[in-house]
């Protein structure tokens, strides 16, 4: 199986990226970003039908809201409904997974493949070997230039700064996709959520090498404009200052605006 | 849409935890989420009646085959061990690992040299020990304390009697004063060195990760020629007659004049060959990560004969009279009959072999990745007996 995997994906994606840094002038720091965003725009049909299937199950939201209103102590009835719905609808209610795992074989060959390239140690350059295909380029490349912006791709990123970047824009990409619950036990689940996995892999950051870090950052990024021109701008993400004041607290300041006013004008 | 929600969350979760785990399994059991950690292979040097490795746990060891074969309570009869503690490991764990400055130990991949009664070792931390070599006691320590370490030391270390060469992974060759270790010179190359220097006849001759190969004054570190490969050197230089021989990350094995840098040939192989040349009696012996040994005529790089081992070899082989000893990466031992290539037997230690093999007529020393330094009779093909470095304590 391990065969499998690497003759198919890890080896043609590891040779590649080796190669590509090879004709980018031996940089290797612009040939991760080059390869993350060829992988990204490849993989953008299933993005989008990921995007879709997204968008069709949150249509759904009302409807499915009022079925577990209506048959809160019939759970067998209640999925039968749901069930309909879905097939009502024409959308499956995994069906915005589908696209996800079918991307994941290829974020891990793509991780697998930066993380064997950098070869930190002299054990993970011997590793390395039995990966490389015979082409002079590959040979050349090799031991691969891992100085890339001041970073050294191989080691982890000693400023907080690749960490703040990963975070900050998973964060984003997350709120973007993301719709605000209506319930608050659910909006705590969410904001846990959100918050959850770009501070893990912020946490990441600052013990892999920062060649996976500037992978994940291109890849956040990417994610971001994808998102932005295929689910038409900004989605569920608010800037603060565009956010709606909630109703409950001005309602009363305007109620207290028009009594003062009444005052006013009794004097 | 709340399960579908929570469905999604952990698929994520379980996802991205699938892919640290891919990226954290480790084939050559090392371990480490960015890969194999260092642990080093070290080789072994001859010092009076003992032997001296570096081991997997950063310590310099000094054993006694006579008393290892009676099976003594470590340490007897000239052995010792000195465990070399880094401080402040952040710069291998980066940032998560903050400001500690407490002591840890990393492996060493540098075969100690001796020259008179010092022991050498070059740590992949970045310094080189100068020890006794009856009692393994510091006489001295480059860097001094309170400076800088100069990056990692990964390549064998070299000596003439008066100084020590070593490279360092900052891209520089040094030269310090045998003796007391006092510095003498620097050489700033074009990229970082792992791989050995060689020092002939007051030439130091060195390769660097940019695809270099510079010849300098053992005295005082001038260029007398210096020049530019298409490939990276893969292996230690080994100097032999009018030539140098080493290999490439493209491939191949190349020989050079000596005096000029002039290439005289270069043959490829299925590989690298990052083992160091074995030459005598005007064959070079070359092991190949290719699974392959090449016997190739000195002067000519025709091919004598080659000889298939079972899998990749990184091991630098060792000779004794006329028999090549080969260990493939797989623990098994070779012993080669060097005018035909024909195996004459064959042994195994069980476990990974990366270290440079070390001969004593047909016993054969191995450390290997299970911490443990196999003696092989090479003629019985069976082990006589086996010592753990990890056993010792601290």
């Amino acid at each position: 199986m391990i065969d499998i995997w690497n003759v198919a994906i890890l080896n043609p994606m590891l040779n590649g990226l080796i190669a590509l840094s090879e004709i980018l002038g031996k940089n290797f720091g612009l040939a991760i970003i080059v390869l993350t965003v060829a992988v990204r725009i490849v993989l953008i049909p299933l993005t989008f039908k990921q995007t879709q299937s997204t968008k069709a199950m949150q249509s759904l939201q009302p409807k499915l809201q009022e079925l577990q209103k209506k048959y809160a102590r019939n759970q067998q009835k209640l999925q039968q409904e749901m069930m309909a719905l879905y097939k009502e609808a024409g959308v499956s209610p995994l069906g915005c997974m589908w696209p996800l795992l079918i991307q994941f074989p290829i974020w891990i060959a793509l991780y697998q493949s930066i993380m064997q390239a950098l070869a930190a140690t002299p054990e993970n350059l011997l590793l390395l070997s039995q990966h490389l295909y015979s082409w002079d380029m590959v040979g050349q490349a090799i031991p691969l230039n891992e100085m890339f912006l001041g970073l050294k791709l191989s080691q982890p990123d000693p400023t907080m700064i690749l960490a703040i970047l990963v975070g900050g824009t998973m964060w984003l990409q997350q709120k973007m996709v993301t719709p605000p619950a209506t319930d608050p036990k659910q909006q705590q689940m969410t904001s846990m959520t959100t918050m959850m996995m770009p501070m893990m892999f912020a946490f990441f950051t600052l013990s892999f090498p920062s060649g996976l870090a500037l992978y994940w950052v291109v890849s956040n990024i990417i994610g971001i404009g994808i998102q932005y021109f295929i689910g038409g701008g900004w989605g569920y993400f608010t800037f603060p200052s565009l956010r709606p004041q909630p109703q409950a607290t001005t309602q009363p300041k305007i109620e207290q605006k028009g009594s003062q006013d009444g005052k006013k004008g009794q004097n | 849409m709340k399960t579908a929600n929570l469905v999604k969350i952990l698929l994520t979760v379980s996802l991205v935890s699938a892919v640290f785990l891919a990226g954290c399994t480790d084939v050559s059991g090392g371990g480490g989420c960015a890969g194999p950690s260092a642990q080093g292979w070290s080789g072994f040097v001859p010092y009076k009646q003992v032997l001296c490795f570096g081991s997997m746990e950063g310590r310099v060891i000094a054993v006694n085959p006579a008393a290892r074969s009676d099976n003594k309570t470590f340490p007897v009869e000239g052995e010792w061990a000195y465990l070399i503690k880094i401080a402040s490991p952040g710069a291998a764990c980066g940032a998560m690992c903050g400001s500690s400055t407490s002591a840890s130990n990393m492996g060493i991949y540098a075969t100690p040299v001796t020259s008179g009664e010092l022991v050498y070792a070059g740590t992949y931390s970045g310094k080189i020990y100068a020890m006794n070599g009856d009692k393994g006691v510091v006489r001295w320590v480059y860097p001094r304390e309170g400076y800088e370490t100069v990056g990692g030391v990964v390549g064998n270390l070299a000596t003439d009697g008066q100084s020590i060469f070593f490279g360092s992974s900052n891209g520089k060759l040094y030269a310090l004063d045998a003796l007391t270790g006092d510095y003498k010179w620097e050489f700033q190359t074009s990229d970082k060195i792992w791989t050995s220097p060689a020092v002939d006849s007051g030439v130091v001759y060195t390769g660097n990760y940019g695809g270099n190969i510079y010849a300098l004054s053992a005295e005082d570190g001038k260029v007398i020629w210096e020049i530019k490969i298409p490939s990276a050197v893969a292996s230690a230089i080994t100097v032999s007659g009018g030539n140098l021989y080493f290999g490439t990350f493209d491939r191949y094995l190349h020989a050079l004049d000596k005096t000029s840098g002039q290439e005289k040939w270069k043959v490829s192989g299925g590989n690298w060959f990052w083992a160091a040349p074995v030459v005598k009696d005007g064959v070079a012996y070359c092991a190949c990560l290719d699974q392959k040994v090449y016997a190739l005529e000195a002067d000519t790089g025709r091919e004598v004969w080659q000889f298939s081992a079972e899998s990749p070899i990184v091991s630098t082989p060792a000779l004794s009279e006329n028999t090549l000893y080969v260990a493939s990466n797989n623990g098994k031992l070779y012993s080669l009959d060097i005018k035909k290539g024909t195996m004459i037997n064959s042994a195994s230690v069980g476990f990974t072999v990366y270290a440079p093999l070390y001969a004593d007529g047909a016993t054969v020393y191995v450390n290997a990745r299970n911490h443990t330094v196999y003696a092989v009779d090479m003629t019985k093909g069976s082990i006589i007996w086996q010592f753990a470095s990890n056993s010792i304590g601290n």
